[in-house]
């Protein structure tokens, strides 16, 4: 939210109305500060703008979806023009039919309301339609031709001009607006919800001000390839995720994959990928395209693809950095064994266990445990023990620890 | 007894080894822990960002298997995001304070350590279970904070402390959000899921609680009232009855723009004929509560009181009602369903209705051609009827033209 600059007092002047005196207690309250935060939701709506793609946001009201697209505006500098659609007929969006002198002759023009003639005048700008969810069934028609194919009645609206939309979660929507399927699927949808603590210090004062994500050119080339190699690699290993159209009451008129929604998610990640945005930013832009469910299992593909190949590390185990984590650390030495078994030989069984015993050197023990028994079985009988595996004995010792408590246990139930 | 002030690695290791060979769906949670030794913590406790405080003197005191049941019960506090919920909780019932987060804490660990322990894993001194507090185990969090007070019951419980991960409040002791090695929130819900996805892909001999918690993890319940609601909203403002614009008759602005024909928005409410189930199996709690929201949405549509009518229905349809109280309309039948007969008496009735609202639990068999409204199906779900004799056997679901929306399932 802009800072106010306070103008002088008047109500010294001699004839002060108590109008005058009102305005001051005004421009008092409107003297707000900001200060940097981060806004996770402000930075997924932003790129989701920036890649033109039409975003919806779902948001009880009055918790500052406007404010938000307040600042958007400003700080894309895009001349913000807000529709309020429940105040709107169809023939505001269709176009208002004017009698011209014969109209056998030359027609009935569809005349476009006038701030669509200002928005395709200025060819740039930033389309918000609100309250989309209290409109009748023939406005949001109406309104969704204007958001699919751009058109107010004679006109189309430039590329310079960002579309974006606000509803009601249908708990709190009085009517029935619903969005079937495929309009469902052409948007990005964000969840807008507010943050108490940010409120109780924006009411104090002082408002959050979002350092919004800059694209960086330099790294563009990069976020496509790694945007289509992430989408086209969980594709391929599940091909049922391509198209899954929504079955179940709980998930209708959300986000749901399809190829056109799958091509939304490249370009989202490509741009997430470019401004260099948290992982959880590109978790909100990915569950609002394709859904919760394909959407984790992408972030999951997404997170498993930073790993190290396990090729590459039965390669070179002396190169091998492994992940700090204890859960990833323990899925990459997974993927080793598992390569080993799949492809077995004696250079790469060595390779395994230097690499387990690496593990054991720069990490908690108890996690190899599993892997080096898993790989211990997949010996072949002319294989010779590696002398490395001495190195183990920590990981013995745990793994014996664990085994008595077992029997501690296992006696104690039996008893 | 070895030095106390160090904290003996081997001996936690060995520990989250044993867990996670008792409880291999909890593995990945368990290895994502991040364990941070600290003298402050009094036993062990999680903070929101997966960091596990450990006190060296209660790692050396405390033998192996005792220690794996503590971990597995502070994993669990984090992936059923107690967290989270303590925090939705104080602020729907405007709860504050050192003694409401205890009281968090316990209901947290009621809900765990009812089915957490056996099966390889010992129940640890003085844990908390639902008996503890003389209620039924088996319930929820927010369920277990409406039905207990501090007091005599919680008296030793005072102690007990598993760090904000439980309860949301922050500890001293914790490293906060800027901590080094916390797990952001998208690397939280990643782990959530994958313990989740593992659980349901392979259940094994996984307790009941952790499954139900799983299914919850990948499919969300939502309120059935919202779905209801929403559905019954959305067949009676379609195209057709509700308000829409019509050429019927003139607009307002007509005046403005002579010789012009502008549509103007007009409204019909909405007729609702609700079917009602009355076959022993659903109780009358469930059609209670079920009606009542029917009623309500009904009404909030448009629809007149006199334009609702209510129909009971077992093997055979009994008398339509027109539904003038919220309550009181009786309901009769109790013998087996059949709910083709309600379906033919409600389109039997002239004028038509609108809408078809059908309440059930599903055990009937179904018109098998599309009727002439929209039709919302309001289902009590029942555990999955299965026969030994034929396993292939699954009761026919509603047909997929009606909406159907899950009812009674808690939230």
């Amino acid at each position: 939210m802009p800072a106010y600059t306070p103008c002088a007092p008047i109500s010294d002047r001699a004839h002060a109305t108590q109008l005058d005196v009102a305005g001051d207690l005004l421009t008092l309250l409107g003297e707000v500060t900001t200060e940097p935060r981060p806004d996770i939701q402000l930075e997924a709506l932003t790129l989701a703008v920036a890649a033109d793609l039409p975003v919806l946001l779902w948001g009880e009201p009055g918790i500052g979806k406007t404010a938000a697209l307040t600042q958007l505006a400003e700080s894309l500098d895009l001349p913000l023009t807000t529709v309020i659609a429940s105040v709107h007929e169809p023939s505001d969006f269709s176009g208002l039919p004017i009698i011209g002198d014969d109209p056998a002759e030359h027609g009935v023009p569809m005349a476009p309301p006038d701030w669509a003639v200002r928005l395709v005048r200025a060819g740039r700008g930033l389309l918000f339609l609100d309250e989309l969810s209290t409109a009748p069934p023939a406005v949001q028609a109406a309104l969704l031709r204007l958001v699919l194919e751009r058109r107010i009645g004679a006109l189309r609206l430039p590329p310079g001009v960002r579309i974006v939309a606000a509803a009601n979660p249908r708990s709190s929507a009085a009517d029935g607006w619903e969005l079937s399927p495929p309009l469902a699927n052409r948007f990005v949808h964000l969840q807008w919800t507010h943050d108490h603590d940010v409120v109780v210090r924006g009411l104090g004062g002082t408002w959050p001000r979002a350092t919004l994500p800059r694209l960086d050119p330099g790294k563009f080339a990069e976020a496509v390839a790694f945007a289509r190699r992430a989408v086209c690699g969980l594709l391929t290993a599940r091909p049922n995720l391509v198209h899954q159209l929504p079955t179940s009451e709980t998930r209708r008129g959300g986000a749901w994959p399809s190829p056109r929604s799958w091509d939304m998610t490249v370009r989202l990640i490509a741009f997430a990928t470019a401004a260099g945005s948290a992982g959880d930013v590109l978790s909100l832009l990915i569950r609002g395209t394709v859904g919760d469910g394909p959407g984790f299992e992408l972030l999951n593909s997404i997170d498993r693809m930073d790993l190290p190949d396990p090729e590459a590390l039965l390669a070179d185990p002396s190169a091998a950095e492994l992940p700090e984590r204890g859960d990833l650390r323990q899925a990459v030495l997974d993927g080793v064994v598992a390569a080993v078994r799949r492809q077995p030989g004696k250079s790469r069984w060595d390779a395994a266990w230097a690499l387990l015993v690496k593990a054991v050197e720069t990490g908690a023990p108890d996690l190899v445990v599993v892997p080096a028994t898993t790989l211990a079985t997949l010996r072949r009988e002319n294989w010779d023990v590696p002398a490395s595996i001495e190195q183990l004995a920590g990981m013995v010792s745990v793994s014996q620890g664990a085994d008595r408590a077992a029997a501690r246990v296992a006696a104690k139930a039996g008893r | 007894m070895t030095d106390s002030s160090k904290l003996d690695s081997g001996k936690l290791f060995a520990a989250r080894l044993h867990a996670a060979r008792a409880r291999p769906y909890l593995a990945t949670a368990l290895y994502a822990l991040h364990i941070v030794e600290s003298r402050r913590v009094p036993t062990m406790g999680v903070d929101r960002y997966w960091r596990c405080y450990v006190s060296p003197v209660f790692v050396d005191r405390t033998p192996v298997e005792e220690l794996a049941s503590v971990l597995v019960h502070e994993v669990s506090h984090l992936l059923r995001d107690h967290h989270g919920r303590s925090d939705r909780f104080a602020r729907a019932h405007n709860l504050s304070g050192p003694a409401e987060r205890l009281r968090m804490n316990i209901a947290a660990d009621a809900e765990i350590n009812d089915d957490a322990f056996g099966d390889g894993l010992v129940q640890p001194e003085g844990a908390v279970v639902p008996a503890t507090l003389g209620l039924s185990q088996g319930e929820l969090m927010e369920d277990y904070l409406r039905q207990f007070r501090l007091g005599s019951l919680t008296e030793d419980m005072a102690w007990l402390d598993c760090g904000s991960g439980a309860d949301g409040s922050d500890r001293a002791w914790e490293l906060g959000p800027d901590g080094a090695d916390g797990l952001s929130e998208q690397e939280r819900d990643a782990v959530r899921f994958r313990v989740a996805q593992g659980l349901v892909g392979r259940p094994g001999d996984a307790p009941q609680g952790w499954r139900r918690w799983a299914d919850e993890a990948l499919h969300p319940p939502q309120a059935w009232r919202d779905l209801l609601g929403a559905a019954i909203r959305s067949a009676a403002s379609g195209s057709g009855p509700g308000a829409d614009y019509t050429y019927g008759r003139p607009a307002r602005r007509s005046a403005g723009l002579p010789g012009v024909v502008l549509p103007s928005l007009r409204r019909a409410p909405p007729r609702v004929s609700v079917v009602i189930d009355t076959s022993g199996s659903v109780s009358d709690a469930e059609l209670g509560s079920a009606l009542l929201e029917v009623a309500a949405i009904s009404r909030a549509v448009g629809g007149r009181r006199d334009l609702v009518t209510v129909l009971s229905c077992d093997a055979a349809a009994g008398v339509a009602h027109p539904l003038c109280r919220a309550e009181g309309i009786p309901l009769v039948g109790g013998g087996g369903t059949d709910l083709r007969t309600g379906f033919a008496a409600a389109l039997r009735a002239r004028p038509g209705p609108d809408v078809l609202v059908v309440l059930t639990d599903g055990q009937t068999p179904w018109p098998t051609g599309r009727p002439g409204c929209r039709t919302v199906v309001g289902l009590f779900r029942r555990q999955r009827s299965w026969s030994e004799r034929d396993p292939g056997y699954v009761p026919d679901g509603p047909p997929d033209w009606a909406r159907v929306v899950d009812i009674g399932m808690s939230v």
